[in-house]
C-alpha cells in the first residue's frame, strides 16, 4: 500500500487540439494539504473535473488508493471517497442552507422513494441522522445562525463555506477546494484558512487550488505548479517562491496585466 | 387538544369539506366536475414532481393518461379482465414504458427534451387512432365497465367522487412525503445545479427517469378511474392540447407547489367547462396566452401568489389591530 492517496500517471486532457493537460505526474499524501498554482487557463480547474470524473482522461491513469478509477462515473466517485467544490460555489438555489448540507449526506444514508412515500420508520430514522450530522457541518463552517436562509441569500463567502459543508457532508476522504478564497475579504480569508486546518484535523487530506499566494504558503505543505497543462515545479512552499520557473511564469502574468 | 386543533383546524376544515362537497344539498351538481378536477390533479401532481422539483419539461403527459385510460378500457371490456387488477397491469405497462422512452431521452436537455416528449405524446395518440382493431380508432370505446368493490358498484357520480378523490389524496400525501425526503432534496438538488448534484454523488440521469416513471405511473391511475368514470374513452381526450392543459395546471398552481395542482386544475377546468365552451377549437390560444401572462408576471404560480398575498395582507391587518 501507498501513502498517496491519490496519483495521476502520465495524465492528459485533450480539447480538440487545445491541450489543457500534459502528461501530469503527481502524488498527493494522505492527510496533508497539497495545493495547485499556476497562471490563468493552466488547467487546474480541468484538472479537478478529472479527478471529479465530470471529464474523462485523453490518455493517463487516476489512482485512488492504488486503485484505478478512470471509468468509475462521476456520481460513484463521491462514494469512493472524494469531494470537490467548483470555482464557482453551485449551491442549490431551491433549498436553504441547511437542506443544501442534507443533500450532501446522500451517499451516506440509504432510504429511497418507497420509505419516503409511505413515511416508514426506517425513513424518519436515517432523517433524523442525516439531520444531525448535517447540524455537525452547519456547526463546522459557522453557519448554524443561517440554516433557513435561502442558500444564493448569503453573500459569496458565506456560499464558498455552505459549499464546503455541503461537500464535507459527502464525509469524504479527500477534499477538492477549486479557488476557495475567490472573492473573499482578508477577514473571511483567515476564517477560511482556520476551517481548512480544522478540516486537516479530522483526517481529511485536503487538495487546494488558490491564486492567493499568502494563503496557499500559509497553508500548503506542498506545492505544484501548472503552466499551459505542464507540471513546471513542485515542492515546499518556499522552495517553490525560490524557484526560477515560477517566478518566470508569475512575472510574465503580472507583466501582462 | 385545544392546541392541536389551533394548529390544525385548517385541515379539519378542508377534511369536512372534502366530505360533504358531493351532497345534493351543497356542490352535488358539480360532481362530474369534481371528479374531473380530482383526475387532473393526479396527473398535475406527477408534472409538478417532474418539472417544477426536477427541472425536467414533458409536454407529452397526456400519452401516460392515456395509455392507462386505453389498457384498462381494453382489459376490463374486451378482455373481460377485472377492472381493478387491469388498473394495477395499466400502471405496470405505462410504468414500464416511460422507463424505457425517459432512459433515451433524458440525455436530452431543455428545448431537446421538451421536443422529444411532444414528439412521443403525438406518436401514442396516433396510435390510439391507428389500432382501431383495439382501440376503436377515432371514434374510441364505450360501455366500459364500472369499478367495485365487493357488491358495492361505483355507479354513481356521488359515489365516484369518493373514489377519486380518495385516490387524488393519496397521491397528493405520498409526493408531499417524497418531496420532504433524501430523495426529494436529490430532485431539488438536480433542478439546482447537475454538476453539484453529480458531484455529491447523486445518480442524476437515474433519478429523473425514476420521477418520470412515477408521474406517468399516476397519470395512468388517473386514466384507469377516468374510464371507469365515463365508461367511454377516444384519441381526442389525450391529444397535444390535453398535454399543453395539464401544463397549464401545473403552471398555474405554481410548478413547485404540490397542493397548487388542485388549484391549477380546479382553474382550468372551471375556465374549459364553463367559460372557454364558446371558443371552439380557438381555446388553445387562450391556453397558451395564460401560460404565457403567468411564466411573465408570477412564475412562482398563481397559487403561490395568492398564498403569499394573503399571508402579506394578513400581517398588515394584524399589524393594525
Ligand atoms: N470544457 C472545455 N472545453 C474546451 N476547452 C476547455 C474546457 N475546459 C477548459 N478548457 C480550456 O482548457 C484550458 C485550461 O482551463 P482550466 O479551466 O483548467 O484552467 P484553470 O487553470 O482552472 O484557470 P483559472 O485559473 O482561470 O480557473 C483553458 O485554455 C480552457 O479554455
Ligand atoms: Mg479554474
Amino acid at each position: 500500500m501507498s501513502e498517496f492517496i491519490l496519483q495521476t500517471k502520465d495524465l492528459s486532457k485533450a480539447f480538440g487540439g487545445l491541450v489543457a493537460l500534459k502528461n501530469l505526474d503527481m502524488s498527493i499524501e494522505e492527510g496533508k494539504i497539497t495545493a495547485v498554482i499556476g497562471p490563468n487557463g493552466a488547467g487546474k480547474t480541468t484538472l479537478f473535473n478529472l479527478i471529479a470524473g465530470v471529464y474523462s482522461a485523453t490518455s493517463g491513469e487516476i489512482l485512488f488508493k492504488g486503485t484505478r478509477i478512470n471509468s468509475v462515473p462521476p456520481h460513484k466517485r463521491a462514494s469512493l471517497g472524494i469531494a470537490r467544490t467548483f470555482q464557482h460555489a453551485l449551491l442549490f438555489g431551491n433549498m436553504t442552507v441547511l437542506e443544501n448540507i442534507m443533500a450532501g449526506q446522500h451517499i451516506r444514508s440509504r432510504y429511497g422513494i418507497l420509505e419516503a412515500a409511505l413515511c416508514l420508520p426506517n425513513a424518519k430514522r436515517e432523517e433524523s441522522l442525516i439531520l444531525l450530522k448535517a447540524t455537525k457541518y452547519l456547526n463546522l463552517v459557522g453557519l448554524g445562525t443561517e440554516k433557513d436562509k435561502e442558500a444564493l441569500s448569503l453573500p459569496l463567502g458565506r456560499q464558498k463555506l455552505l459549499a464546503i459543508a455541503r461537500a464535507m457532508a459527502t464525509e469524504p476522504k479527500i477534499l477538492l477546494l477549486d479557488e476557495p478564497g475567490a472573492g473573499l475579504t482578508t477577514l473571511e480569508k483567515r476564517a477560511l484558512s482556520d476551517l481548512i486546518h480544522r478540516i486537516i484535523d479530522m483526517g481529511i487530506t485536503v487538495l487546494l487550488v488558490e491564486h492567493d499566494m499568502p494563503l496557499v504558503m500559509g497553508l500548503a505543505e506542498k506545492v505544484i505548479v501548472l503552466d499551459s497543462g505542464q507540471k513546471i515545479a513542485e515542492g515546499g512552499a518556499s522552495q517553490i517562491q525560490r524557484d526560477k520557473r515560477v517566478i518566470a511564469v508569475y512575472l510574465g502574468e503580472e507583466v501582462e496585466e | 387538544m385545544l392546541q392541536w386543533l389551533k394548529k390544525r383546524w385548517i385541515y379539519l376544515v378542508a377534511a369536512i369539506l372534502l366530505i360533504i362537497i358531493p351532497f345534493d344539498w351543497f356542490l352535488g351538481k358539480y360532481n362530474t366536475l369534481l371528479i374531473f378536477i380530482g383526475l387532473n390533479t393526479m396527473v398535475t401532481v406527477g408534472l409538478c414532481l417532474l418539472m417544477g422539483y426536477t427541472g425536467q419539461v414533458s409536454l407529452g403527459q397526456a400519452a401516460y393518461y392515456g395509455i392507462g385510460a386505453y389498457f384498462s378500457a381494453i382489459l376490463s371490456k374486451t378482455y373481460g379482465v377485472d377492472p381493478w387488477i387491469a388498473m394495477l397491469i395499466a400502471a405496470i405497462i405505462t410504468g414500464t414504458f416511460a422507463y424505457s422512452i425517459g432512459y433515451l431521452i433524458f440525455r436530452l436537455k431543455g428545448n431537446y427534451l421538451a421536443m422529444a416528449t411532444l414528439g412521443i405524446g403525438i406518436i401514442v395518440w396516433i396510435l390510439f387512432r391507428q389500432l382501431s382493431q383495439f382501440t376503436g380508432g377515432p371514434d374510441g370505446m364505450s360501455g366500459i365497465p364500472y369499478l367495485s368493490i365487493g357488491g358495492f358498484v361505483f355507479d354513481t357520480p356521488f359515489k365516484r367522487y369518493y373514489l377519486v378523490w380518495f385516490f387524488t389524496l393519496a397521491i397528493l400525501l405520498i409526493s408531499q412525503n417524497i418531496i420532504r425526503s433524501r430523495t426529494g432534496r436529490a430532485l431539488r438538488a438536480i433542478h439546482g445545479s447537475e454538476d453539484a448534484a453529480e458531484s455529491i454523488g447523486i445518480n442524476v440521469a437515474q433519478f429523473k427517469v425514476k420521477i418520470f416513471v412515477l408521474s406517468a405511473v399516476f397519470a395512468s391511475l388517473a386514466g384507469s378511474l377516468f374510464v371507469h368514470h365515463l365508461r367511454f374513452v377516444s384519441p381526442q381526450q389525450f391529444n397535444f392540447l390535453a398535454s399543453v392543459k395539464l401544463v397549464v395546471m401545473a403552471v398555474i398552481g405554481g410548478l413547485a407547489s404540490i397542493w397548487g395542482a388542485i388549484f391549477g386544475a380546479a382553474t382550468t377546468n372551471i375556465l374549459s367547462d364553463e367559460l372557454l365552451l364558446n371558443f371552439g377549437e380557438l381555446d388553445i390560444i387562450v391556453y397558451g396566452l395564460i401560460l404565457m401572462l403567468v411564466m411573465i408576471f408570477m412564475p412562482q404560480g398563481l397559487f403561490v401568489k395568492l398564498k403569499e398575498t394573503i399571508t402579506i395582507w394578513r400581517a398588515r391587518t394584524a399589524k393594525k389591530d
